[in-house]
């Protein structure tokens, strides 16, 4: 079991989390979605597991490469 | 009604039929009369920016205002508009400290527990870019709209909606170019050609266009182009600086690549400024010589012309309609919704400048 950290590719806000902890994920599932300069960025399981953590809330302002959640592989 | 939907990056839109919401308060129904395809759309389309799936793209159309929500007064049934990607709120501090195009609250859009404006049955179908037009009808805030006169072809109002606001918004309202001062535009596509317009209505000296399409450098000297350079055929950052005897007091990249950013810097002159327009893919890093900040180069980003689209489209309706901005040549087919693939397609050769979708009324 490893593992892994998911940062935000960009700076933005949290519009929408569509994954709970808890959640399996295959890889590309959306785990929530950003808001930046009008678009609505998802943030995707990089691989497939099981979301550990979620590390921001909705409306939460967020850094280009800030981690925003864990999965287990 | 018809929409083209993305449900994957890299595969074609499909042609499908989709269900649009009534409006709420402050939302107006248009029905898009034409709609460009931009080289924007294709960044989402082919994955090099990620965006929220399934989504119907299109984001640089004009229309006609089909129904209004209870709240809106700005405009009524039959108008004529333009869509802006630029939807405003009005009160946050970007927009009261006039930079409307940088706005980003949520509220112009539908909040996550409000029913989406563009579903399937269950499905959402994410609005893109708060427009969503390549579709036969949009939902959008009546702060993505501005009202036009009925006299303007709808097709050229079309490309004001995002190419002319943003290549020609770039040079007045991001770099503020000064009558007489030198200019190279780097990429001659819809927003680079409008970028080259908008430096001859500004009364630019030299105005370079660098492309590498000899079609589009022909096209970029009837827009105003006093000099082109076909960028496969020799070094254009020397080739610029030996014309402009030390370089330019602005350049513009209208591409979106790392390298024509770098170029756009090394053809300043000291003290001059580089204007980025094109979205470089995300994760791409550029790279400046530090020592050039000695010489007082200046870079920075533009979206969407840096406009203020309620004063500004109107003014560039009454640009084209006397004469100033040469809307007629940017287009270089009109299509059907169901030819939008090929117009994506083609945007990946450069050897057109802009396909227009002209929707069946
Ligand atoms: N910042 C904003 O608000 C904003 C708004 C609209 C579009 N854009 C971006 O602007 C860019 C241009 O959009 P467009 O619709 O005009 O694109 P386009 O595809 O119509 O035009 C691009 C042009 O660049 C030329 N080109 C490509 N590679 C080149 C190179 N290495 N050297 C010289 N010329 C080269 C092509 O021949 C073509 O003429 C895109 O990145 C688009 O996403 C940004
Ligand atoms: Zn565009
Ligand atoms: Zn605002």
């Amino acid at each position: 079991m490893a593992k892994v950290e998911i940062p935000s590719e960009v700076t933005g806000n949290v519009w929408k989390i569509t994954a709970s902890v808890g959640d399996t994920l295959a890889a590309d599932d959306v785990i929530m979605i950003l808001e930046s300069m009008k678009m609505e960025i998802p943030v995707e399981a990089p691989e497939a597991g099981r979301l550990v953590e979620l590390l921001v809330r909705v409306e939460d302002g967020v850094e280009e490469d800030q981690v925003v959640a864990v999965i287990e592989t | 009604m018809k929409a083209a939907v993305l449900r994957e990056a890299n595969t074609p839109l499909e042609i499908e039929e989709v269900s649009i919401s009534k409006p709420g308060p402050r939302e107006v129904l248009v029905r898009p009369v034409a709609a460009g395809v931009c080289h924007s759309d294709l960044h989402f389309m082919d994955g090099s920016y990620p965006y929220a799936l399934p989504t119907i793209l299109g984001h640089e159309s004009a229309g006609i205002v089909e129904e209004v929500g209870s709240d809106v007064t700005y405009v009524k049934k039959g108008d004529h508009v333009i869509t802006c990607l630029s939807a405003f709120c009005g009160h946050c501090d970007q927009c009261i400290t006039g930079h409307l195009s940088l706005c980003a609250s949520p509220e112009v859009g539908r909040m996550p527990e409000e029913a989406p404006r563009l579903h399937k049955g269950d499905e959402t179908i994410h609005q893109f870019l708060n427009l969503s037009s390549f579709a036969e009808l949009m939902l959008i805030h009546e702060h993505a709209l501005v009202k036009i006169r009925e006299d303007m072809p709808m097709d050229r109002a079309a490309l004001i909606g995002c190419s002319t606001t943003t290549g020609v918004g770039a040079v007045f309202h991001t770099a503020g170019v000064e009558p007489g001062s030198n200019v190279a535009v780097i990429g001659c596509g819809g927003v680079g050609l409008a970028a080259i317009n908008g430096a001859a209505i500004a009364g630019a000296g030299m105005i370079i266009a660098v492309d590498m399409v000899d079609s589009k450098l022909e096209l970029a000297k009837s827009l105003g182009a006093t000099h082109t350079i076909d960028a496969g055929q020799c070094d254009a950052v020397g080739e610029v600086k030996e014309l402009t005897q030390g370089g330019c007091h602005y350049t513009f990249e209208a591409i979106g690549l790392k390298a024509t950013t770098e170029q756009a810097w090394q053809m300043l002159r000291p003290g001059g400024a580089a204007t980025v327009i094109g979205m470089i893919p995300v994760g791409t890093m550029v790279e400046l010589h530090g020592v050039d900040f000695l010489a007082e180069k200046k870079i920075q980003g533009s979206n969407m012309g840096s406009n203020r689209f309620r004063v500004d489209m109107p003014r560039f309706v009454d640009f084209y309609l006397n004469g100033k901005l040469h809307l007629d040549q940017m287009i270089s087919k009109h299509i059907k919704l169901s030819e939008v693939n090929e117009a994506l397609a083609a945007l990946k050769t450069g050897q057109d400048a802009r396909h227009v979708i002209m929707f069946d009324q």
